[in-house]
């Protein structure tokens, strides 16, 4: 299935463009926020700012969302408006006798909309069980996000949310596949977000290794790996179509592989390691390194999140589509892998993108041309 | 395309645990509905508790996830699986709504209070992903997902589990869906206003709300060709799917039903049977008012006025992330019983809905069963069941579906 479009939100700003930005200009350092809960620590955080969250044009039909749903919001439209479909998609403009094409929508989250979850219990704690408020608990629904892109995009197709801890990403992108495959839509948004609120950050720090120079450092491959919690949303507009206009060209998904993935002997161009402190011993890691092969990690771009997979799939389609290989952001290189060290034009084929959980379970997410 | 036979159900609920139990409690008309008991509360609204969950799936403090896991286990066993998964190619496709938030109270007024909480309920919540820890539990190596639809979740979960096996990531799917009843959904629903204080009363005139309830509701899917392969009679097939989103509002249906219309639609299709096939329909049901007009009506205007129309949440309770799982259980049974039961509840015919649900227990005839899922986020389901010994579903494959009808969807 092939890639046509791309939206992002992430801590650095919105659109393929701001990603693509990021990419080139390397490594930035967190926020650092200050918790109530640590005094002394403040908490590294790649946070989204409210000021990329504001698009009253988009967001008119949606504007009692929270935070997480407007994330998400963005990120479906952004990546409809990159294909250059978005006339046909949203618009329905076809060619007399012509019926548009159907879009269905797959949304994958760990965490969900924590933050509006717990604005749902101040108000048992504070008010009462018989005194709560309906609209923070529509909200606190995981496919709420889900929910409000149909309704701004118009989507009348199949609409799943999907939440796991371990390659959340990946399960909706083989889901996706499967739709494309039975033709139950003929594109399909597929994305991820997750935030970091207030509460996460306290559990991030009680539960995670937070690296306090803010700088994870992908290619340590530590058992104990540090990680700075980030947030955001990216959605690819999938399609088995393949002859979409130039704007629409990222590349092809051509496998997703969730168990027994084994190296094979043709090397990808790039491998990107998504190693960023999110689940646990990362030792194991260092074997998805194909000899033959540049490899990158972008975490440190955006964060570490359970569901951030989509992120870094991100980075390689750009990649694929612009024909350059970005430069990883933080180059500690203790072990000599083949990083990508400078951003430059290469010729890319082929790019497999690798995520861990828990040293022994693996997911491969196959990009092509 | 791939024909996808049913080889075993596992259930419990306030109706019973396993087939058999619930069966036995829907022909007896009984209602194991009361007071909340699992929790305190100032909050008067009936509900439908699992009395007891066998201590073998008990796991503390995590309530969905035992009552899946007994109802997995329950499946399996029905369908002569074994425990240890690890050889077989299986995927593990749940829906919840509760298991799928960070919502422990205890937690969180520490939290408030003190800046510190114990992470033993952080540590719960991320060993209790339903797909992940149930995959776990069975040594499932295959794909796993948790689907989070809100009240649609246990029939998307099994549309899902569909697409995986038709598609070869799977041979054999386990889904459905299972949710605990929690005190967030009970305040949620609560604030709302659609929660009744009396037994609910689907599609009757004088319906005040809905009940919550829990439980969790499975079903085992696999390829004919395997369940055959391994000696196991199907005991029904999914012979279609539809799921439409109404881009509507969140918590209110399509005045017209638009989504539901869809997802119907798309699912016959996919049967490859009109609506004259069907004998009867296993309604989402909830006794909300606007629920169960909008339902109504457009069951009455696909089927007609005369299709046997029955919701169990009289039975159950609406169950949330479960119902879906639960509801597609009962269909097959009562698909393989040749009978549905009363729609305990109604009495009262509503002027405004067309149809009235069955009041006693009633034969059906082989053939097909469609059940329906309304959600949250308007979102709507539809599964197109159909009889094992129908000799209407032989291997007939539906025809493609047009261009035309897939942009209407």
């Amino acid at each position: 299935m092939y890639i046509a479009g791309i939206g992002i939100i992430f801590s650095r700003g919105r659109g393929i463009e701001s990603f693509s930005h990021a990419l080139q200009k390397g490594w930035k350092p967190p926020q650092f926020i200050e918790h109530a809960s640590f005094s002394d620590k403040p908490i590294p955080l790649y946070a989204v700012d409210q000021e990329f969250i504001m698009d009253k044009a988009v967001l008119g039909k949606s504007r009692r969302a929270d935070r997480f749903c407007k994330m998400a919001v963005l990120a479906a439209w952004d990546a409809v408006k990159d294909s250059g479909l978005s006339d046909v998609l949203l618009n329905g403009s076809m060619s007399p006798g012509e019926d548009a094409p159907s879009l269905g929508i797959i949304h994958a989250t760990a965490l969900g909309p924590h933050t509006t979850t717990f604005r749902f219990l101040d108000d048992i704690l504070d008010y009462g069980e018989a005194n709560v408020s309906p609209t923070a608990f529509s909200h606190s629904v995981h496919n709420a996000a889900a929910s409000y892109i149909a309704s701004v995009l118009d989507i009348r197709g199949p609409t799943i949310t999907v939440s796991q801890f371990v390659f959340s990403f990946h399960q909706a992108l083989l889901l996706a596949q499967s739709w494309l495959e039975e033709k139950r839509c003929d594109f399909v948004l597929v994305g991820s977000t997750d935030e970091c609120g207030q509460v996460m950050e306290y559990i991030c720090r009680q539960k995670l290794h937070i690296a306090d120079d803010g700088r994870i450092k992908p290619f340590h491959f530590s058992a104990s790996p540090e990680a700075v919690p980030g947030e955001g949303s990216v959605f690819f507009l999938m399609t088995q179509e393949k002859n979409l206009p130039a704007p629409a060209r990222y590349g092809e998904v051509y496998e997703i592989s969730l168990f027994d993935h084994q190296n094979e002997e043709d090397a990808p161009d790039i491998c990107l390691i998504e190693t960023d402190g999110m689940t646990g011993d990362e030792t194991a890691c260092r074997n998805d390194i194909i000899p033959g092969a540049y490899v990158a990690g972008y975490s440190p771009l955006f964060g570490s999140f359970m569901a951030g997979s989509g992120f870094q799939c991100a980075a390689a389609a750009l990649m694929l589509k612009r024909q350059i290989r970005y430069a990883c952001p933080v180059q500690d290189n203790p072990y000599g892998v083949n990083l990508c060290t400078a951003t430059e034009p290469s010729e890319i084929r082929t790019i497999y993108s690798f995520r861990h959980c828990c040293g022994h379970k693996k997911a491969v997410i196959k990009l092509r041309r | 395309m791939k024909k996808v036979a049913i080889s075993g159900l596992g259930v419990i609920s306030a109706a019973g645990q396993g087939i058999s139990e619930t069966l036995e409690t829907f022909s007896s008309g009984r209602r194991n509905g009361g007071r909340v008991s699992l929790f305190p509360t100032a909050l008067s609204y009936p509900v439908f508790e699992v009395k007891k969950i066998p201590a073998q799936w008990h796991k503390e403090g995590m309530r969905t996830l035992s009552l899946a896991l007994c109802a997995v286990n329950g499946a399996l066993r029905d369908a002569g699986l074994p425990d240890d998964l690890s050889r077989l190619k299986v995927g593990v496709c749940l829906g919840t709504t509760v298991a799928s938030q960070l919502n422990d109270l205890d937690f969180y007024r520490a939290y408030r209070k003190t800046g510190k909480a114990p992470m033993e309920p952080v540590n719960r919540f991320l060993e209790g992903n339903l797909a992940e820890a149930v995959a776990h539990a069975f040594k499932v190596q295959g794909p796993s997902l948790t689907v989070v639809n809100a009240c649609s979740s246990g029939a998307d979960a099994i549309g899902a589990a569909l697409s995986w096996l038709r598609n070869g990531i799977c041979d054999i799917a386990i889904a459905g869906g299972a949710d605990e009843l929690n005190r967030v959904p009970l305040c949620g629903f609560g604030s709302l206003g659609i929660m009744s204080e009396s037994f609910c009363a689907p599609f009757d005139r004088e319906r005040s709300g809905l009940n919550l309830g829990e439980g969790a509701g499975v079903l085992i899917l696999e390829s004919d060709e395997i369940c055959r392969q391994r000696g196991k009679t199907p005991i029904g097939y999914l012979a279609g799917y539809g799921i439409a989103a109404d881009a509507y509002h969140l918590t209110a249906p399509h005045p017209e039903g638009k989504g539901l219309e869809a997802a119907l639609r798309k699912a016959l299709a996919e049967a490859g049977i009109t609506p004259d096939e069907v004998c009867f329909v296993n309604a989402h049901g909830t006794a909300t008012p606007d629920n169960d007009k909008v339902e109504g009506t457009l069951l009455a205007r696909i089927f007609g006025p005369d299709i046997k129309v029955l919701s169990t949440k009289g039975y159950t309770g609406h169950t949330l992330g479960a119902a879906g799982g639960l509801e597609a259980a009962f269909t097959v049974a009562a698909l393989r019983e040749e009978w549905i039961p009363a729609s305990i509840g109604f009495v009262h015919q509503d002027s405004e809905i067309p149809l009235a649900p069955v009041t006693e227990k009633t034969p059906t005839e082989k053939g097909y069963g469609v059940s329906t899922s309304l959600a949250f986020g308007g979102n709507n389901t539809a599964l197109v069941f159909a009889s094992a010994f129908s000799h209407r579903y032989k291997s007939r494959t539906s025809p493609p579906i047009s261009h035309k009808d897939r942009s209407t969807v």
